[in-house]
């Protein structure tokens, strides 16, 4: 089992009526709302709490790339990672990802990633995605082209980095008379490739395909990750190999504290601000960016989502998040690790206003109390 | 009260009218285009391009006013309703080709072009190439253009809100024509071609929601030619009928009162006269 520090640096000083008085935390929040002071403590104490994350003895740290939102304060995930490098010895720094389609050339993510892999010393886990919804609306980049340019923006990364260089690269999207990086990336023949998703069948079934591994982002109901596994495992069967675990990430928010009750008290309003405030407008959804048939899927499928949560029990239930004590904690997550068969875990350990010593502090019961027992 | 004997009123209309167009299927250069048409084979061709409504899918009492005139053929552009070929258009200039293509197959010489909003752009983008292949150029309500200081719209962000949608395409967003066009509760198939709509459009404008060869194109244009805008359109302001008609000599601006983004549907009778005595005269 492997556990990452996942970390979206979420900008915790929103007012306290911003739900009442803004539509969305996405694309058109007034910046007004960022304070660059505030915000530089903030790089510093996130930044600080990825590298002791290293010293607790995690396995590795994710960070994500979002645009012009109050939700993820990384719009490139790649300079965090960049700083994490000369903060870090041992750890994985997983990226999880970079948004091809808006990178023009997405030539630039096979030199940053390449970048990163070198700096590291091969510690770099590239994730490559579509991007959300809202990333489209806040660069403007065409939707309804967004998965071919996914498709071919990736499959030109992964030649730049195994085919010396140069070579002419022509596809529907993308034409380069020479694909020459420099650096190359200095795992082999190229970091291990992370495609975060949400359970569409055709990201499953893509993953699955070209053994890289799937990681099932946070803020689902528990059903949902089982069945996104049970298909992933099928689509590994289809494809004439059993599914290694380490190729399964589930994420889910973890927050330990001495009691189940101080647990809960301690975390919940900060995991509120998260879903009412953060999680407001992460749906927005460009027309032609899916399918018509998984647009739909989607407005159906939206009582499983963490925003349409409502009650602590919904939360309980749903295991939107695993709170509690050091045993409470040790049993559930060993309990859905096992029942999901996922390798990698993706532990949310800093979540919306979750105040910076409370995080810390369930970081260290985390690492020294429940994930030596469960590994 | 008012409201629901207008909206009773129009739909007696609709289905009176239905009857008067012949969705056919016709193959345009390997897309199957769909052609609903009506009106005296001989008379003079009138060619409707419709608005990312999808208008061509019912054939309106607007098209039955037309049909009294002109032989209308009103086509359903690729990735609407049942036309296929969308994987073959990356930008307006394909829809342009798309149709010079299509009067190809159907032997039109020259006709009698326009459309709202989309296909008013479209039909543009026509007459700029192949300025003698239109007889009379009308444009309702088009974006195109970029008329600076003047904001367009933002369907894509409200695409959900069936409110703010009302007023963005309506004069009277209360009235009876706004809740019948943006149905309070759309049904399955509704939904699907709304998305499919909003896809096409999102394909032509998201980049950028003109053309920026157009304005120095439109000079081209040879026919007379009619820019009609509701007064009130907030989706693309009348503003940017002035623009195009800054850029095509001779164009005439007429404006339509009390009337938002869409006047085929809020104000019938007096775009239907305007376009038909223009074509005419």
């Amino acid at each position: 089992m492997k556990y990452f520090f996942f970390h979206l640096m979420s900008w915790p000083h929103l007012p306290a009526d911003f739900d009442a008085k803004y539509d969305s935390a996405w694309v058109w929040t007034p910046n007004a709302l960022y304070d660059p002071v505030k915000g530089h403590e903030l790089y510093q104490e996130y930044i600080n709490s990825l590298a002791y994350a290293e010293e607790l003895g995690f396995d590795g740290v994710c960070v994500n790339e979002h645009h012009q939102n109050a939700y993820g304060l990384m719009p490139s995930p790649n300079l965090i990672a960049g700083a994490l490098t000369q903060r870090t010895k041992k750890i994985k720094i997983a990226v999880i990802g970079n948004a091809l389609p808006l990178y023009n050339p997405p030539l630039r993510v096979a030199e940053e990633f390449a970048m990163l892999d070198v700096m590291s010393n091969g510690r770099l886990m590239a994730g490559m995605v579509v991007g959300g919804g809202p990333e489209y609306f806040s660069y403007q980049v065409e939707p309804t082209t967004a998965r071919e340019k996914f498709r071919e923006a990736l499959d030109l990364i992964v030649k730049a980095w195994t085919t010396p260089g140069p070579f002419t690269w022509h596809s529907k999207h993308y034409y380069f008379q020479y694909v020459n990086p420099w650096p190359t990336p200095l795992q082999k023949p190229h970091p291990p490739i992370w495609i975060p998703g949400v359970g569409s069948q055709e990201t499953i079934d893509f993953v699955a395909q070209r053994r890289y591994a799937y990681m099932g982002i946070p803020y689902f109901h528990i059903d949902v990750f089982r069945k996104v596994f049970a298909q992933f495992r099928e689509a590994c069967d289809k494809a004439g190999y059993k599914a290694a675990p380490e190729q399964m990430g589930w994420g889910v928010p973890i927050y330990v504290a001495e009691t189940d009750k101080q647990a809960r008290e301690e975390f919940e309003p900060g995991f509120w601000y998260f879903i009412k405030n953060l999680l407001k407008g992460i749906g927005l959804t460009p027309p032609g960016y899916t399918s018509a048939k998984s647009a739909a899927a989607i407005l159906k499928n939206q009582k499983y989502f963490l925003y349409k949560q409502e009650t602590w029990a919904d939360i309980e239930n749903g295991v939107f998040a695993i709170v509690g004590s050091p045993e409470t904690v040790r049993q559930k997550l060993a309990h859905y690790q096992k029942e999901l068969g996922a390798g990698v875990v993706l532990t949310g350990c800093q979540v919306g206003a979750l105040r910076h010593d409370l995080a810390r502090k369930s970081m260290e019961l985390l690492a020294r109390e429940v994930l030596p027992k469960v590994r | 009260m008012f409201n629901f004997l207008q909206k009773l009123k129009y739909g007696a209309r609709v289905l009176l009218s239905k009857g008067g167009g012949q969705p056919e299927t016709i193959d345009v250069a390997g897309k199957s285009t769909v052609i609903s048409s009506g009106g005296d084979e001989k008379a003079e061709p009138f060619v409707y391009l419709h608005s990312a409504l999808g208008e061509s899918l019912m054939w309106f009492p607007f098209f039955a006013s037309f049909a009294k005139k002109f032989r209308v053929l009103v086509p359903t552009h690729p990735g609407f309703g049942k036309s296929g070929g969308f994987d073959q258009i990356a930008d307006i200039e394909d829809m342009a080709f798309h149709y010079i293509e299509m009067f190809d197959a159907l032997g039109l010489e020259q006709v009698n072009l326009g459309g709202v909003s989309l296909g008013g752009w479209i039909a543009a983008e026509i007459a700029v190439r192949w300025p003698e292949r239109v007889k009379k150029l009308w444009i309702a309500d088009a974006p195109g253009l970029w008329v600076e200081g003047t904001p367009l719209g933002d369907l894509f962000r409200y695409q959900q809100n069936r409110d703010k949608l009302r007023e963005m395409l309506f004069f009277d967003p209360k009235g009876a024509m706004a809740s019948l066009i943006i149905k309070d509760q759309p049904d399955d198939l509704m939904m699907l071609y709304a998305y499919q709509a909003m896809t096409v459009l999102a394909r032509m404008v998201w980049t950028r929601p003109y053309d920026p060869k157009l304005a120095a194109r439109l000079k081209r244009i040879a026919c007379p030619t009619l820019l009609l805008w509701g007064d009130s359109d907030k989706l693309v302001p009348p503003p940017y009928g002035e623009e195009y008609k800054k850029h095509i000599a001779g164009a005439e601006m007429r404006l339509v009162k009390d009337c938002g983004h869409l006047p085929m549907f809020e104000k019938e009778a007096e775009f239907v006269e305007a376009v038909t005595k223009f074509c005419l005269s």
